[in-house]
């Protein structure tokens, strides 16, 4: 059975990434990487301004230290971890339609899980963040790049070896089998000790992958704070900074103090699992894993939630007509998160049997930073208050953000309250608490940014009755399927296990549909967003979403319209057959149905 | 893209004109051939684990590993070399500039505090359960407050070099920058020495019990540090005996030395509660 599911991975790891080598092969000889320039024959100029900067064809991403080049292999990147861990997933809910053991054994079903979670944490979550943040936050300030740009390209170049070290226990290597800690990485078991097998190397592989993603992580930080501070415009203050840079900056500086902790706890676990150190044996040795994993792992949350935020407050205001509402208080809450942040982490800890005054203080924390995120949530509902709304693809991608930010954040101020925790604690509850977060906002707030900003970096325009269609799929796959788990977890079905009751069966039912929906969305995203790239409609004008109505126009949208004036013209035909969001207002969403037949 | 900034937008700066593969503005294969090489050091450490189970051969992993050092430091030299040193009196040393590399390495320090954090946080956390877990060796002999001493004057003697270059005063400022090496190196060395009689005599090593493992681990960090610091002041030197630095340009002179700074105050700290607090109360 386990070599069945193995081989069902293999083959569909292996037709993927054919479809990104097919993908790539084709980008390269599609154009000389002057998107502007899409003849390449008739703007001479234009390369040779391409040959004084920057070498052609693959060496040019090799040596790239331009930051919204580095943006660019950021977002492949995350976008790859994304459809791995996702098709992880979708073996495990494939698996989880039938109570029994059917599709694949346990032990795979337990690797799977830890590999998901970590991949879609750690690298697509982290990194699709990085690729927002290196393309537009040099722009948004107006400075020249990043503070130290080849810092910035050692950072990436570090993340695809440790994708390969974190996935190392899925390839055929003899004897190495992958890691089953769960991303949490729990001690003992993740020490190995005793009969199981997680003293396999798979896991120290995984440890060592993880570690180099989190040295990345931190010289991204490192880079990005120098980068706010100081290559600032001059007419860029910290009164009119701008709200994605305020939470990138916050981000950083959680990173700065979380990731480093953590590296130091997995060289401990390396030690005690590979040199007979006793870090992590001593008595309360569980426990301590768990101090110093949560005071990692819940700033992390925030780390992964505060960019998409700053991307849903960019973006929002721009098609609600309005400048967003309160937003000093915006900056205020995201600061107050980003501290609170490091005082709640025991709210993980709830069950374990820690002092139970310590456990009154961090759910007084805990509870406490609802407060901001409740300020952000209410200022987002208020700038759409009365406004022009304009339904576009990345305006419902925020509303949905919205939205699922506010059901899985009230299960949370739920989770935070002791006698409630020890009811919920390590069932599904927990699991559709995080994901309507993890899926429902930030992979949301991402595809938001995608959507948004494709003009700037594609030069091109995507199919809008696909993003609408990707939006509606997304939207309904994801509450079906976590909002079935937060029942499940009501009805006391535990986390993490690759079986379950019959009693259960119906809800995951719902929830594997939902998955299987979500699946379906996201194939068009794909198709939506490699063909518009390739030929879509070229945009002509610097402000595609016609913000200067309104007088939302932002820096990199100037910076968008000096490039295209600037761009040489190279008469290629119209492509204009395919429809674009063009800023319209869309007042009729139903109008989605009528075009299913482009996908 | 953005390929028309260099020629309309006034005072953009391209981030790698002189950098190899030459002719390029923004080309280096730097960063690239450093993560190579620091990956492969992960990677060696993988192959050392899986060469202990047995799966592939025993030498395969010291072999990448050593190998990665050597590419890793060879990636970091090109970079820094076209960086920082190659046109060291002709690239752009504005204040800005100066002011970034400063933040880099406060926001590097603040990190550093997560690196050690988590391991005063395990020392901590076994210090206040019974105490002592095991029979302690003798920590605060002369040795550890030699150490202490020569590490704490190698920050005077390191500000002293540092106020020499800012007055233009290049005789002293080499002095003062080789005093500091020498003393770090002595530091070291106690610190070896220090290692060497508590393995061989005390029978005190890393996989003895939980205070054996917050001890090497805490001071295993730190003498990392240590040594990372006397590279780092070691490359500062080498520059400064080139005839690099002046009054104006001192950057790394500064950030070297907010490193070497740190890693005293954090020694100090260490030798409190590791050293000391270990045997009060004991």
């Amino acid at each position: 059975m386990e070599v069945n599911g193995q081989l069902a991975l293999t083959v569909l790891m292996g037709v993927f990434l054919i479809a990104v080598a097919a993908w790539l092969a084709r980008v390269e000889d599609w154009r000389s990487y002057t998107p502007l320039a899409g003849g390449g024959t008739v703007g001479g100029t234009a390369e040779q301004y391409v040959s004084e900067e920057k070498p052609s064809g693959v060496i040019r991403w090799l040596t790239t230290v331009d930051h919204k080049d580095i943006g660019m292999l950021y977002g492949a990147y995350a976008l790859v971890a994304f459809a791995v861990g996702g098709l992880m997933v979708v073996l495990m809910r494939i698996e989880l339609a039938d109570p029994s053991m059917t599709l694949i054994s346990n032990t795979f079903y337990n690797s799977l899980l830890t590999s998901h979670g970590i991949t879609m944490l750690f690298l697509f979550g982290t990194p699709i963040i990085a690729a927002f943040s290196n393309y537009f936050i040099p722009l948004l300030i107006g400075a020249d790049d990043m503070a130290f740009p080849r810092i910035n390209a050692i950072a990436f170049w570090l993340l695809p070896p440790a994708a390969l070290l974190i996935w190392a226990g899925f390839f055929p290597i003899p004897d190495v089998i992958p890691a089953q800690t769960a991303w949490t990485m729990y001690t003992p078991l993740s020490a190995g000790v005793g009969s199981g097998n997680q003293m396999n190397a798979g896991v120290d592989l995984m440890l060592l992958g993880l570690h180099l993603s989190g040295v990345s992580a931190t010289m991204g930080a490192i880079n990005f704070i120098a980068t706010i501070f100081t290559e600032r415009n001059e007419k860029v203050s910290w009164a009119n900074l701008d709200i994605f840079s305020w939470t990138i900056l916050t981000q950083s500086g959680l990173i700065l103090f979380a990731f480093p902790l953590l590296g130091s706890a997995i060289v401990m676990l390396l030690l005690d699992r590979n040199f007979g150190t006793m870090f992590f044996s001593v008595d309360g040795g569980a426990i301590l894993w768990q101090h110093l994993f949560w005071f990692f792992g819940h700033p992390e949350v925030y780390i992964l939630v505060l960019p998409p935020m700053g991307i849903v407050s960019l973006v929002l205001p721009r098609f609600a007509g309005r400048r967003l509402f309160g937003f000093k208080f915006v900056v205020y809450s995201t600061l107050a998160i980003g501290v609170l942040s490091f005082g709640v982490w025991a709210h993980h800890m709830f069950a374990t049997g820690i002092d139970p005054r310590l456990r009154a203080s961090f759910m007084a924390v805990s509870l406490a930073i609802a407060i901001p995120s409740a300020v952000k949530t209410f200022n987002w509902i208020t700038t759409m208050w009365n406004g022009k709304i304009r339904l576009t693809t990345p305006m419902l991608f925020c509303i949905g953000f919205v939205s699922n930010f506010i059901i899985g954040g009230v299960t949370g101020v739920f989770l935070a309250s002791i006698p409630v925790d020890l009811v919920l604690h390590d069932t599904y509850y927990v699991v559709g608490h995080f994901h309507y977060i993890v899926m429902g906002a930030i992979a949301f707030a991402g595809f938001a940014g995608l959507y948004y900003w494709f003009p700037i970096y594609t030069g091109r325009m995507y199919q809008v009755t696909l993003g609408k269609w990707h939006f509606w799929l997304s939207m309904v796959g994801t509450n079906l399927t976590f909002f079935a788990m937060i029942l499940l977890g009501y009805g006391g079905m535990p986390r993490r296990y690759a079986t379950y009751l019959p009693q259960f069966a119906t809800l995951h039912q719902v929830a594997t549909v939902g998955a299987l929906i979500l699946l379906v969305g996201q194939i068009i995203f794909v198709w939506n967003f490699v063909q518009s790239w390739l030929e879509g409609r070229e945009v002509q004008d610097g402000d595609p979403w016609d913000l200067a109505d309104d007088d939302l126009v932002t820096a990199e949208w100037t910076w968008f319209e000096r490039k295209l004036e600037t761009a040489v013209t190279d008469g290629g035909e119209d492509e204009t057959e395919l429809a674009t969001d063009g800023g319209q207002t869309v007042d009729d969403t139903d109008a989605d149905a009528e075009s299913a037949d482009d996908a | 893209m953005s390929t028309e900034e260099a020629h309309d937008d006034h005072g953009h700066h391209l981030p790698a004109v002189q950098d190899w593969p030459r002719g390029f503005g923004e080309a280096s294969w730097w960063p690239f051939v450093t993560a190579v090489g620091g990956a492969g050091i992960y990677a060696g450490a993988g192959l050392y684990v899986m060469g202990q189970d047995g799966i592939v051969g025993q030498t395969a992993g010291p072999a990448v590993f050593i190998g990665s050092i050597f590419l890793f430091l060879a990636g970091l030299y090109g970079w820094l070399y076209h960086a920082f040193v190659s046109h060291f009196w002709s690239r752009d040393a504005s204040q800005k500039s100066a002011s970034k590399l400063r933040w880099g390495m406060i926001a590097f320090l603040g990190s550093e505090l997560g690196t050690f954090g988590a391991l005063f946080a395990y020392y901590f956390f076994i210090r206040a359960g019974t105490w002592p877990p095991q029979e302690l060796p003798h920590l605060t002999g002369s040795l550890v407050l030699a150490n202490t001493a020569i590490l704490i004057v190698s920050s005077f003697t390191l500000h002293w070099a540092h106020v020499a270059i800012r007055e233009e005063n290049h005789r002293n400022f080499i002095l003062g920058l080789a005093v500091t090496l020498l003393l770090g190196a002595v530091f070291i060395g106690g610190q070896v020495y220090e290692y060497y009689e508590f393995i061989v005599h005390s029978n005190f090593s890393i996989t003895d019990g939980i205070f054996g493992s917050a001890f090497y681990g805490l001071t295993g960090l730190h003498g990392l540090h240590v040594s990372l610091g006397a590279v780092l002041l070691g490359i500062v030197f080498v520059r400064a005996l080139r005839g690099q630095y002046s009054a104006e340009r001192h950057v790394s002179v500064s950030t070297a030395s907010m490193y070497w700074h740190f890693v005293d105050v954090v020694w100090i700290f260490l030798v409190v509660v590791l050293y000391v607090g270990a045997e009060v109360g004991a």
